[in-house]
């Protein structure tokens, strides 16, 4: 059983680590406007997203069968992460800009708050990473949603927007402080031009941590941009010869997965709080497997996590999550 | 239905039983056979009925068995290529010997089974042994005469139909002309005669001229029962393609699409991996076509295309496990689906060694397991129902207690009557209705 806990825990921690601020405001403002409902409605998004993105990459990479494999296989998996993929880029191409100095965390908080009403109804819709704002274009955390409306991976629910139009990226701010040197530090272990996930990973996070610092001004995002833009190009040459050679031609040629699992990051600013989770009504007592996961990790504890709280996973939290889903 | 006979299928190099990858009766379901993992094909025959015994109908014994493919070595890609039977075809019987066409992923071959009860004896030149005989021995002539022997079932390898193939065989299907058949891989159909092995037609290719731009691969395909010129084939996307062979020497046109539009509220990151079609059967009419997907089996009509004119759950229970099944690949499995021989009830397989019949005229389903405990002979199967938290009743398995290790991805039902062959595994399970049961 812990098996199927720690895996999915051990792969998207590393990366969303930050967005559990967002997603924790996103959650307990949840629990007030919209009333809670069971089922995969309360997942984070992005976050089975991931971790589907990273099964799929194991899938393809990390097996050598000693007889061909099975194309339709390989085509399901490939068509998986192309449209992954696909709206990774799209959201990575539209995110508007985040915390300027002069925002306290406070304001912005309620600010977002504001924001969430209108979130309300997209309770289901993708939550799109690190969708923060500042106080004047509010919209601006509306209009990423209204692109889920062409968003293949849209629900059922449709988008009712009145007003929010795509706003270009406001100016960018020059990057300052340990962020950058995080970021950096990130680069490094994926050499350029990385993925677009290991940037959105350090663009998302960085983002995340400029509410924890508003003394710190802004962000990341010049990193993050023209590192997307770069990796779009190769991320975009479809997986190359994946179905005449059988060795391992990368989807994401210049980084291995061992780089986005297990690479030695910096993770004093990836907050995270498993404990303080009441499993809540989303979850079901039963032997943990991977979807479960998804749901009870997504309805944590609303209250803020303290900033530079280390994150670490270890066995006892494990213990813990496990005790706290399996009994009463 | 009551459970009759279980036969485990032994590789008999001491390696145990192998696990079964095919099961078809013949036309007239006098024989079954299998293919297995190890390249073998056991074929087994009904006994008659026997009038000491009027209720004991006829047995399914052991006929023949015969090792059809070895494991090969690709050189050029430094990979081997399974001696697995993938699928078996009868021919319709046309004499005294019996003709079947058994596929690995790439060669095709065809085989005749003839029995041999009788053999000459006297000969002049030859004594009992073989040996020639000294001719200062031989002092008169003599006749030779046909002599009873013990029953002898020889298969011998008529044609080997190889190198038409650069994918992987899925399916292989008997065109009713009865002298032509086609085989079909992930991106190409071909239409071989029964007779030429050093050519084939291809008449369906979807191959991409760049390999990279592939994202749909052709799963299964079948000839029209009774339509010589007609044939479908299914794709990973989940649509079927009936395709007319007057149309055009290459098939790439399709004459009719049958898809049906998703629905918006069971979107989710599998819905194309669930989507994609496993099997397809026409019925034995020739009016309607059977689709199995992950989830669920559907029938669809000739004559629209748009959807399905019917759709069963399977096994709906494990939509909200998509994750996890994809995760150790359950969602790949590939589940078969089979008529019964008036159209009337659908079959397929399913996890936890179940498997579902749907009666179409009743709409009732059942799920019945394939066990050794409840399948001693002349045992009644019981009924068994998954429960999905809830209340649960006594003897209700529970959606998280399923073995998926257990699967039954292979079933096959008489063309006439109400008897059913189950692959589970390694063990093959005959069932037979001996009361004409109503579903429940």
């Amino acid at each position: 059983m812990l098996k199927w806990c720690s895996e999915p825990c051990a792969r998207y921690m590393l990366g969303k680590g930050g967005k559990r601020k967002f997603d924790e405001h996103e959650d307990g403002l949840e629990g007030k406007v919209v009333s809670p409902t069971d089922g995969p409605s309360k997942v984070s998004y992005t976050l089975q997203r991931q971790t589907i993105f990273n099964i799929s990459l194991m899938k393809l990479y990390n097996h050598r069968p000693l007889t061909e494999p099975s194309l339709q296989k390989t085509v399901l998996i490939n068509n998986m992460l192309r449209r992954i993929q696909e709206e990774l880029k799209q959201e990575g191409s539209l995110r508007p800009v985040f915390v300027t100095a002069s925002q306290p965390a406070d304001p912005l908080g309620d600010s977002f708050r504001e924001a969430q009403p209108a979130f309300s109804h997209l309770a289901a819709q993708p939550l799109l990473p690190a969708d923060l704002v500042s106080a004047a274009p509010l919209e601006a955390c509306l209009t990423p949603a209204s692109l889920l409306e062409d968003d293949a991976f849209c629900t059922s629910q449709t988008v009712q927007h009145d007003g929010p139009t795509k706003l270009p990226p406001p100016a960018l701010q020059p990057v300052k402080d340990s962020f950058s040197s995080a970021l950096d530090e990130i680069e490094e272990l994926c050499p350029a031009p990385t993925s677009a996930e290991a940037v959105a990973v350090a663009a998302e996070t960085a983002a995340d941590d400029s509410k924890d610092h508003p003394s710190e001004s802004s962000v990341q995002r010049p990193e993050g941009v023209p590192e997307s833009r770069t990796a779009e190009p190769k991320l975009m040459d479809p997986l190359p010869g994946n179905f005449e050679i059988t060795t391992s031609t990368g989807f994401l040629t210049d980084l291995t997965l061992d780089d986005i699992l297990f690479a030695d990051i910096d993770t004093s600013m990836y907050d995270f709080d498993p404990c303080t989770s009441a499993t809540g009504a989303a979850s079901k007592m039963a032997p943990v497997s991977a979807d479960e996961l998804l749901k009870t990790l997504a309805p944590y504890s609303s209250q803020p996590v303290t900033p530079n709280q280390p994150f670490k996973m270890d066995l006892t939290e494990l213990d813990h999550i496990m005790e706290v889903l399996v009994g009463s | 239905m009551e459970g009759e006979s279980i036969y485990e299928v032994d590789s008999g190099d001491g390696l145990g039983a192998d696990i079964i990858s095919t099961v078809e009766f013949n036309h007239t379901g006098e024989l079954l056979a299998t293919g297995d993992k190890g390249g073998r094909v056991v074929i087994f025959q009904r006994e008659p009925e026997s009038k000491n015994e009027p209720y004991s109908q006829g047995e399914y014994n052991v006929y023949s068995t015969f090792q059809s493919h070895e494991p090969e070595f690709d050189y050029l890609k430094s990979l081997e290529i399974e001696e697995k039977i993938n699928k078996i075809k009868w021919l319709p019987q046309q004499n005294a010997a019996h003709s079947l066409l058994s596929t690995n992923d790439k060669t095709i071959k065809l085989w005749k089974i003839t029995e041999r009860d009788k053999r000459p004896e006297g000969y002049n030149l030859k004594d009992e042994e073989g040996k020639l005989k000294d001719l200062s021995t031989v002092t008169s002539l003599q006749v030779p005469v046909l002599k009873p022997m013990d029953l002898m079932v020889e298969v011998t390898p008529r044609r080997i139909f190889a190198n038409g193939h650069t994918y992987h065989v899925n399916s292989i299907s008997v065109n009713s002309d009865c002298e032509t058949y086609m085989s079909a891989d992930d991106l190409r159909i071909n239409l071989w005669h029964l007779a030429i092995t050093d050519r084939s037609f291809n008449i369906v290719d979807i191959k991409p001229a760049n390999m990279e731009d592939l994202t749909e691969v052709i799963t299964a395909s079948e000839f029209h029962p009774h339509h010589c010129n007609l044939f479908v084939y299914s794709s990973s996307k989940g649509s079927l393609r009936l395709c007319d062979m007057r149309a055009s020497a290459l098939c790439d046109k399709h004459s009719k699409l049958y898809e049906e539009p998703e629905d918006p509220s069971n979107r989710s990151f599998f819905s194309e991996i669930i989507s994609s079609v496993s099997d397809v059967k026409f019925s034995h009419s020739g009016r309607y076509m059977l689709t199995r997907d992950y989830l669920t089996v559907k029938v669809w009509d000739l004559n629209m295309e748009t959807k399905p004119v019917e759709t069963y759950q399977v096994h709906d229970y494990l939509r909200s496990k998509l994750c996890s099944l994809y995760e150790n690949d359950c969602i790949f499995d590939k589940f078969e689906c089979a008529w019964n021989g008036s159209d009337s009830v659908i079959m397929t397989g399913a996890y936890n060694n179940f498997f579902r019949m749907f009666d179409r005229n009743t709409k009732r389903d059942v799920t019945l397991e394939a066990s050794r405990e409840s399948s001693k002979p002349r045992a009644i199967l019981k009924p068994r129902r998954v429960c999905v938290g809830g209340k649960r009743r006594k003897d209700d398995i529970s959606v998280d207690s399923l073995d998926f290790t257990k699967k039954i991805l292979h079933t096959a039902w008489h063309p006439t009557e109400n008897i059913i062959a189950i692959a589970a595994t390694n063990n093959l399970y005959i069932f037979q209705d001996k009361v004409n049961s109503e579903m429940h």
